[in-house]
């Protein structure tokens, strides 16, 4: 268990391994390493790893202020689509 | 026998408490009156509540405060059921989600 296959998103098993490499292969900042590996797109909402992904993204590229950071998106507790008016198809 | 801790050195002597039964994945369970479903189950000594939707790997307690889902399991047909936050019912029918037959990343392979 080497430090690359530690998971960083438990909820889209994404290791560090896999944010390092795409973090340096395509420069990216921490929305675009969000999008390329799905790390932080997962059912908690990135609570877990949305600061280790900012960070990791933040080792590769040098910080660009017109970026804005990975942040909660709402809503801040899922919502099953079903609660938000499903039609009964009885 | 029971994973419960019975005489906490602490705590005292566990009184016991009104049980109810509630079945999870398909077997019968007892539990604490108003515990949490993941206590119950953990006591109970299940500790795998789920598993992955895409990879299929065991998920179970993690954070149990309701903040990380890793313990969402479906209630009486409502997904995403905190186990950790919900209080155990007498005659709940609990089931642990399973890996989903489409997968969502396989294409991440090719333009990752």
């Amino acid at each position: 268990m080497t430090d690359r296959d530690m998971i960083v998103c438990r909820c889209e098993e994404v290791t560090y391994g896999e944010l390092v490499d795409t973090a340096g292969q395509f420069a990216c900042n921490s929305r675009e390493l969000k999008l390329r590996t799905r790390a932080g797109m997962g059912y908690c909402g990135g609570r877990t790893c949305r600061s280790l992904v900012d960070a990791i993204a933040l080792a590769a590229t040098e910080r660009d202020v017109t970026q804005i950071t990975l942040k909660y998106q709402p809503p801040v507790r899922p919502v099953h689509f079903g609660d938000l008016g499903a039609i009964p198809n009885d | 026998m029971t994973e419960r801790i019975l005489d906490h050195p602490v705590l005292g002597v566990l009184e016991p408490d009104q049980t109810v039964t509630f079945t999870f994945n398909g077997m019968k369970y007892e539990g604490r009156c108003g515990e949490p479903i993941a206590a119950a189950l953990l006591a109970a000594g299940i500790r795998t509540l789920r598993h992955h939707e895409e990879s299929g790997t065991p998920r179970g307690i993690y954070c149990n405060i309701g903040h990380c889902f890793e313990c969402r399991v479906e209630v009486d047909g409502h997904q995403g059921v905190r186990a950790c936050l919900t209080p155990v019912r007498e005659g709940m029918v609990i089931n642990g989600g399973g890996a989903l037959p489409s997968p969502v990343r396989d294409w991440r392979k090719d333009n990752a």
